[in-house]
């Protein structure tokens, strides 16, 4: 177990290194290896559409480990993930009680509304527990908690618009910060390095919205763009040109796409045609349109988001 | 003497979910008698959606559920599409297949290997496939030792399909290429080849490990093909259009009532959705869609679920693969846990093997989109099928923005509680008759649960269902 631990770090290494990290954190990852206490992780998913799972789901590498089955099987210690835990009712509820010194992955927003019960993952001996209750005690338990994906960081798609059912972000919920690898969904290899780095114990560096700087801290999408400054595209069904016209969000966003690219690098949001959604943003999803809310609502007359 | 059972969480699914069964003695053996099926979240989605700008809804609905993501976005474009008026390029609705194909197989290798095979073989001995319910194992070490690198290989052609549909879509889950007008991305000869190579690879794991697994753990439970039968109606919308005018589908809208072979049309306005047992305003519950607004209601006498009770004509029906099969005329083998799986793969075989087909028919370079304006009021409907069955979003625009957005999905039919009649949802009555050996380890109601792929991310925030442009939401 160990040993695969020990396989799973040194891939992450390699996937920092990737990302721009030294070879000091590579020394402190080999480090960590030797560490047998190291944490467990605890997968919650509250108000959201499990599509963070799914992009875990799609991780690759081209070193050990190679993919997700890999970094399930050899690597962290996955107390509980409701998606792909084999048990079911008391027995899993009884794990997730008894969890100490674990990492807290929270996918999903927190649910605050009617005491709490428009999300309720689990009950305890009979007594139906929150989704609010649930990350409350456990974030306060945790030794870290990591908000994958724009829900759980921010809010997102599920607290939008009127928000009925008071939807709040796992900070906001618990009044503890947490690490926030936002997107919707992220990239599996920032989930996975995030990850990688808080089971070492490393304290990571992080911008003012909770997010790793390594990934969320380079250069504005629009600036690493392959299409910025090659003709404008005014309509969709136009490839390889600049989609500011469109209401692109890449001016406002630093997002690593337009280099680590998607699904095994097949393709990216721009390179298929598409202005950036600035899926990564806490604005995300703007308050009444998606596509038309740089400088605020209504954008600055720009990127009316359709012919 | 009976006893109630109750499984919080049910795993391996999306969303949440709670089942509580009650156990009896018939004949002297313990079985379910009686089901009831919990929905235990609420998003409130559509009303979320009311005020913003329509054409975004296929962005904004693919965050429904990130599993089966496309479908919603097909749904939400054709929705617009129709209201607008619009036919989009053969190129467009042939991507919007491919990539529509692409997300089936990945569902639907995902529910097997990761969602259900784990109800007959033990996994990995370590979290987080322990705990588990070691009961009811059938296999021997060797053959448990391959089906668990199945599980993982699954993993890989799971990861694999997601790439395929990446290749056209941009990305897998939630594509930003599904718009209304068509696609947004211009299909290049390097696509095409990229696309041609995944299906290869896909294909031959679903015709060499997927089908004959599903086949395998059906030889070792034949108990199964008895078991979860429930009432038999199956519900079709049609998907994956043939042409632009959406005349031919590859899955054929229909019905059929139970004890009947006869395939009968879909009428919309025979839809309508109940909730007695939901946890929402009984004012609102009718046959007959209303002006008025459905209101969340906690606590409330007689409800269980946030899944509200849509029915056919009255009668609750299933939805999914083995009704697009069976009313397809491409499977005809009965109604059970095991018909449910086998249809599922015969399914994912069809697909797989018709992907190439349709790739062949894609113009590279060739136009993806038609312009078109948003109207100021208008109303209508996008339906299609999801991997787990029949979709629909109805849409009402006024003054160019969504005054009212509804979302119809399939754990909706297959997921839901009793209605205002206290009919049973199609998985409660499926559960009915189910033996239960150990009531602390009921794996054999997991294996009816796990049987329809329930996908609760996307039944919780689901609304009545109306006629087009009769809209009511919460």
């Amino acid at each position: 177990m160990q040993i695969s631990r020990r396989a799973f770090l040194k891939c992450c290494a390699l996937a920092s290194a990737s990302l721009g990290l030294g070879p000091k954190e590579l020394v402190d990852l080999e480090s960590a290896l030797a560490d047998p206490q190291a944490p467990s992780v605890l997968w919650l998913q509250g108000s959201g559409c499990s599509g963070c799972t799914i992009s875990f789901l799609n991780y690759i590498s081209p070193s050990e480990p190679v993919d997700a089955a890999d970094v399930l099987i050899r690597s962290a210690n996955l107390i509980y993930h409701p998606t792909l835990s084999a048990g079911a009712g008391e027995s899993v509820v009884a794990d997730i009680k008894k969890a100490e010194n674990f990492i807290l992955c929270v996918e999903g927003g927190v649910p605050t509304a009617l005491a709490g019960h428009a999300c309720v993952p689990w009950s305890e001996g009979g007594r139906e527990v929150s989704f609010q209750e649930a990350v409350q005690v456990l974030s306060a338990k945790a030794k870290q908690v990591l908000c994958v994906g724009t829900c759980a960081a921010f809010g997102g798609i599920s607290a939008m618009g009127a928000n009925p059912m008071g939807v709040k972000s796992v900070p906001e919920a618990t009044g503890r910060n947490a690490v926030n690898v936002s997107g919707c969904p992220p990239h599996p290899n920032w989930i996975v390095e995030t990850l990688a780095q808080l089971l070492q114990g490393k304290t990571l560096s992080l911008d003012g919205r909770g997010r790793p700087v390594s990934i969320y801290g380079g250069r504005r999408t629009c600036d690493q763009c392959p299409f910025h400054g090659r003709g404008e595209a005014r309509t969709y069904g136009v490839s390889g040109q600049c989609m500011e016209a469109l209401g692109c969000q890449g001016e406002v966003v630093s997002s690593p796409c337009p280099t680590t690219q998607w699904n095994n690098r097949v393709s990216w949001c721009m390179a298929a045609g598409s202005p950036c959604l600035g899926c990564i943003d806490p604005t995300f999803p703007g308050a009444t349109s998606l596509l038309r809310r740089r400088g605020g609502p209504g954008g600055r007359g720009r990127g009316r988001g359709r012919d | 003497m009976p006893t109630v059972v109750t499984i919080d969480p049910v795993t391996r699914l999306e969303g949440h979910l709670r089942v509580d069964v009650t156990v009896d003695l018939v004949d002297g053996k313990p079985q379910v008698v009686e089901a009831r099926v919990s929905g235990t979240s609420f998003r409130g989605f559509e009303t979320m959606l009311v005020g913003r700008d329509p054409s975004e809804a296929p962005h904004l609905t693919q965050r429904i559920c990130g599993v089966c993501s496309v479908p919603h976005g097909v749904a939400a474009a054709m929705a617009l599409e129709n209201a607008a008026q619009v036919s989009i390029p053969e190129n467009a609705r042939i991507l919007r297949n491919l990539v529509m194909g692409a997300n089936f197989i990945q569902s639907h290798i995902l529910h097997f290997y990761h969602l259900s095979l784990l109800d007959y073989v033990g996994g990995p001995g370590m979290p987080p496939w322990e705990p588990q319910w070691n009961v009811d194992r059938r296999f021997g070490s060797e053959a448990s030792a391959r089906l668990v690198e199945h599980y993982k290989a699954a993993l890989k052609a799971v990861r694999q399909a997601n790439e395929m549909a990446a290749v056209f879509a941009g990305r897998q889950p939630h594509s930003p290429a599904f718009i209304p007008g068509g696609f947004t991305n211009v299909p290049t000869a390097d696509q095409i080849a990229e696309f041609r190579k995944y299906c290869g690879i896909i294909t031959d794991f679903v015709r060499s490990v997927y089908v004959p697994d599903v086949d395998l753990v059906a030889s070792q439970y034949p108990d199964y093909d008895e078991l979860g039968r429930g009432y038999g109606n199956l519900l079709v919308f049609g998907g994956f259009a043939l042409d632009t005018a959406g005349k031919g589908l590859l899955f054929a809208a229909g019905r059929v009532g139970a004890g009947t072979d006869e395939i009968q049309p879909v009428n919309l306005e025979a839809l309508a959705e109940q909730v007695a047992c939901s946890w929402y305003d009984n004012g609102s519950s009718a046959c007959h869609p209303s002006a008025g607004a459905t209101q969340a209601v906690y606590p409330k006498d007689g409800a269980y679920s946030w899944i509200k009770a849509p029915r056919y004509e009255g009668q609750p029906c299933e939805t999914g693969p083995l009704a697009r099969m069976t009313i397809g005329g491409h499977y005809r083998q009965g109604i059970s846990v095991h018909d449910r799986h086998r249809a599922r793969a015969a399914e994912t075989l069809k697909l797989a093997e018709i992907l190439p087909m349709w790739l062949a028919q894609v113009e590279p370079d060739g136009a993806v989109y038609t312009p078109y304006t948003v109207p100021t009021d208008a109303e209508a409907a996008g339906l299609t099928e999801a991997p787990r069955g029949a979709l629909g979003h109805w849409l009402r625009i006024r003054q160019g923005k969504i005054a009212h957005y509804q979302v119809v999905t399939p754990t909706c039919w297959n997921g839901s509680p009793r209605d205002d009649q206290q009919k049973p949802g199609p998985m409660e009555k499926a559960l009915v008759g189910t033996p239960v050996a150990d009531a602390r380890q009921p794996v054999e109601v997991l294996r009816v649960i796990h049987s329809f792929d329930p996908c609760l991310a996307c039944a919780v925030h689901v609304c009545r269902p109306a006629r087009p442009g009769r809209v009511v939401i919460f």
